[in-house]
């Protein structure tokens, strides 16, 4: 008996100890909890640009409560949750009878659906471009042509977005900004092997082949890997995409399209493809430019290697480059974005976006709100003053945080609008804009593949993990097992 | 006649009482376990729209589950599976339970520590390993072969590793827990046994072949099928580790499962008709065990 209370006792004290601990802490970012794990206000302020929106009641008799998604979680730079809670205090005074739920969830697929139906997914939440026609025809999104149509935002929707957000006449969602591909760089490692100008620029890679080469100096200089390609789930296909497009799969040897019969076909084993995934093949065995872990790196993997120093280059988009920095401590200074490299046949970078859709029980009352609380935040298409307070606000944040301040990939048509971002950008900025110069002026947009992106992606990253795992990988033969399974799931859903 | 009814009346008192304890587990059961494995099974045989079932199609989601290339892939891997679990995951627990059996000093401290793995959050466990096998220079395994110069290897992206590595981490976790019912099992021996056996000279592998083994067949039998079930159902472990890669080298059944319903694709009703399958696998097994256990009884 006497043994179970001591242990008891050891174990109540192990608990107080670990709790006492946790209420000392300052996480990183300045946000602060209590005794009690409670979280408090962050020690940043709000920016002051969001003085800047008005205090008036835009919609008194508006009752409803929000739940809003991506809100950031309490661990977030506190510049970041600061923003928020600017911005959902701006709510609260435009719109007095909305309350507004933080939700923190950040979409996912695998996590949406179950969430949707069970009646728990918040009202706003953001998924990328390929799953929006997925959702609408499963219905798992809500409706809301009404409320775009009662602050006249519908006439601002060009027919590209509609066919992507849209159903039979009826719209569910918005975009929120787009993406392109590019090459972001570790400057560190670029300065260590040697590869920077006299003008302090780095010699980043043009072309695929120069990507290989610069790789390998790279590797061969500072032991670092020249590239991390994340080829695990669907990362691996969602690059090798862009790189087979840039080797000539496109037009008539495009990886998907419509046969003359109506049928829909896909071309996973052209020459160019299988020149392609050759090249791929060369990056791991000929100049072994590619992390170790290629095969288990994933998105958020690939932007810590390069972000902590472990690679040189990685294959990603203009949307992400606070995760580098920001997120993984490397200096703004140190960081730069090149456009995604020509191959023989092609210069295209990829090009999608995200946008924001509304849970299937989202009512109109709350689809108007939900409008409301994204004109706040900046992201609307109008010119006043709350929009372009809000879009300061966001600019002025990201700086506060660290993360490099550019131009978005503009998601609106709306000219007056697109150069209203730009020039605050071109106010916030804190990069070299001599860094991101090509990336933002010499590049071909190309959209994603038309239909089942996602599935085809998961299909392609096979093909790439089986080259990049073994060096007598038969090329051809990865390809046409690839070919094989996404031809049966076109069969399956498109063509039956 | 009134004899009768009364008997009746107090056979029928008798049974309800029975009903009544037995009522609780009856609603759990059914709520939790029935009802859904029916609805699963009524949803493998429709189309689908989200969970909701639209058309009833016949045995088309079954059929087309067939004839996908990775349905043979994710079916061999789950064999291979269950093999690499039998080699490792069954014999170790027993060598556990054996030599905890045998040891002298620390017997309750070795026990508990053999158990502290089952107790980890099972993706915790997972995501420790990763850093284990990790490929760069950081993965501890590496840092042990570099010590001893040799080079770095790619664990987690090598297609006749990546099974064995997942089932060393499950055995890992789960094997303390399996020899503590092997241990129970080896209490219920009657030291007397091995006294005797002692004294007419037998060593320790004598011993245990000839007393310890015998007792625990049956319990290893049990546990055996348990296993293999287990085995069976793995995905969490591939999903953190390797996400079913390189090139599907790790994707087992229950993975390609979840990739149907939550994996980009939705088809609710064909991943209702892996678990259908999966299920029906399991019960040839059962029925093998219950077979040979109960043959092995009648020799007995």
């Amino acid at each position: 008996m006497k043994r179970h209370i001591r242990f008891l006792a050891v174990a109540a004290a192990l608990c107080m100890l670990l709790t006492a601990c946790n209420g000392g802490e300052t996480p990183a970012g300045g946000t602060e909890t209590d005794g009690g794990g409670n979280s408090s206000l962050p020690s940043a302020a709000p920016p002051a640009e969001l003085d800047n929106i008005s205090g008036d009641v835009v919609d008194a008799g508006l009752t409803c409560t929000l739940t809003l998604g991506n809100v950031p979680p309490d661990l977030a730079p506190a510049a970041e949750k600061a923003l928020f809670e600017g911005y959902i205090a701006a709510m609260n005074k435009q719109y007095p009878n909305v309350t507004v739920v933080p939700a923190y969830y950040s979409y996912t697929l695998s996590s949406y659906v179950g969430m949707a139906r069970g009646g728990t997914a918040p009202n706003i939440f953001q998924p990328p471009f390929t799953d929006p026609q997925l959702l609408i025809s499963q219905e798992l999104v809500a409706d809301v042509t009404g409320a775009l149509q009662s602050i006249d935002l519908l006439d601002k929707f060009s027919p590209s977005f509609i066919e992507l957000l849209g159903s039979e006449g009826r719209i569910y969602g918005l975009p929120r900004d787009g993406y392109v591909l590019g090459l972001h760089l570790n400057l560190n490692l670029f300065e260590e092997a040697g590869l920077m100008t006299e003008d302090g620029l780095p010699m980043y890679p043009k072309t695929l082949q120069e990507l290989a080469e610069v790789g390998r100096t790279i590797r061969e200089k500072t032991g670092k890997a020249g590239l991390v390609f994340p080829a695990s789930e669907t990362y691996g296909g969602w690059l090798f995409t862009n790189i087979a497009w840039n080797f000539g799969a496109t037009g008539e040897y495009a990886l998907e399209r419509v046969d003359e019969d109506g049928r829909w076909i896909c071309d996973l084993t052209s020459e160019p493809v299988v020149a392609a995934l050759e090249y791929v093949k060369s990056l791991r065995w000929e100049y072994d430019i590619l992390n170790a872990d290629a095969t288990t790196t994933d998105w958020a993997g690939a932007h810590s290697a390069l972000g902590t120093g472990e690679a040189a280059m990685n294959f990603a988009a203009d949307d992400s480059v606070a995760e580098p920095t920001a997120g993984k401590g490397l200096a703004v200074d140190k960081f730069a974005l090149a456009p995604f490299p020509s191959g023989p046949k092609g210069s295209y970078s990829l090009s999608g976006g995200t946008c924001f859709m509304f849970s299937p029980d989202t009512t109109h009352d709350q689809a108007v709100a939900a409008l409301g609380f994204l004109k706040i935040i900046g992201m609307l298409p109008f010119m006043d003053d709350d929009v372009i307070a809000g879009m300061r606000a966001g600019a002025a944040a990201k700086r506060e945080r660290g993360a490099p301040v550019l131009p978005p990939i503009p998601a609106w048509n709306d000219e007056d609008f697109i150069a209203k971002q730009r020039e605050i950008a071109e106010e916030y900025t804190n990069v070299d804009m001599r860094l991101y110069d090509d990336f933002f002026h010499n590049i071909l947009i190309k959209a994603e593949e038309p239909v089942f992106a996602q599935q085809l992606y998961r299909e392609l990253t096979s093909a790439v993990q089986r080259v990049i795992t073994r060096e007598d990988a038969d090329v051809l033969r990865a390809l046409e097992r690839a070919q094989e399974a996404f031809q049966e799931y076109l069969d399956d859903e498109m063509n039956s | 006649m009134k004899k009768n009814s009364r008997r009746r009346f107090g056979k029928w008192r008798q049974e309800a009482s029975a009903w009544l304890i037995m009522l609780p587990g009856i609603i759990l059961f059914a709520f939790f376990l029935w009802a859904p494995l029916l609805q699963s099974v009524r949803m493998s045989l429709y189309q689908t729209k989200n969970i909701e079932l639209t058309n009833f199609i016949g045995f088309d989601n079954y059929i087309s589950v067939f004839k996908k290339s990775d349905f043979l892939q994710a079916l061999r891997n789950t064999f291979s599976y269950t093999l690499w679990s039998l080699l490792i995951g069954f014999l170790i627990p027993i060598f556990m339970a054996l030599a905890i059996g045998e040891t002298v000093r620390g017997k309750g401290f070795i026990r508990t520590a053999s158990y502290i793995p089952n107790i980890l959050p099972g993706l915790a466990a997972v995501l420790l390993w990763s850093a284990f096998f990790s490929a760069e220079k950081s993965g501890v395994i590496n840092i042990l072969l570099a010590k001893l110069g040799i080079d770095r290897m790619a664990f987690l992206s090598q297609e006749h590793m990546v099974i064995p590595i997942i089932v060393l981490i499950a055995t890992w976790k789960g094997a303390g827990a399996t020899a503590l019912i092997y241990m129970a099992g080896l209490a219920g021996v009657n030291p007397e046994l091995y006294e005797a056996a002692t004294i007419d000279g037998a060593g320790i592998w004598k011993r245990i072949r000839h007393i310890t083994l015998p007792a625990i067949f049956n319990l290893g039998s049990t546990l055996l099928i348990l296993q293999i079930i287990s085995i069976f159902q793995i995905m969490y472990e591939p999903m953190v580790l390797t996400k079913g890669g390189p090139d599907n080298a790790s994707l087992s059944l229950m993975l390609l499962m979840w990739r149907y319903a939550f994996g980009g694709r939705m088809e609710f009703g064909k991943a209702a008709a892996m678990g259908v399958i999966i299920s029906l696998i399991l019960l040839v097994f059962t029925g093998l065990y219950t077979i040979v256990n109960r043959r092995k009884t009648e020799w007995e």
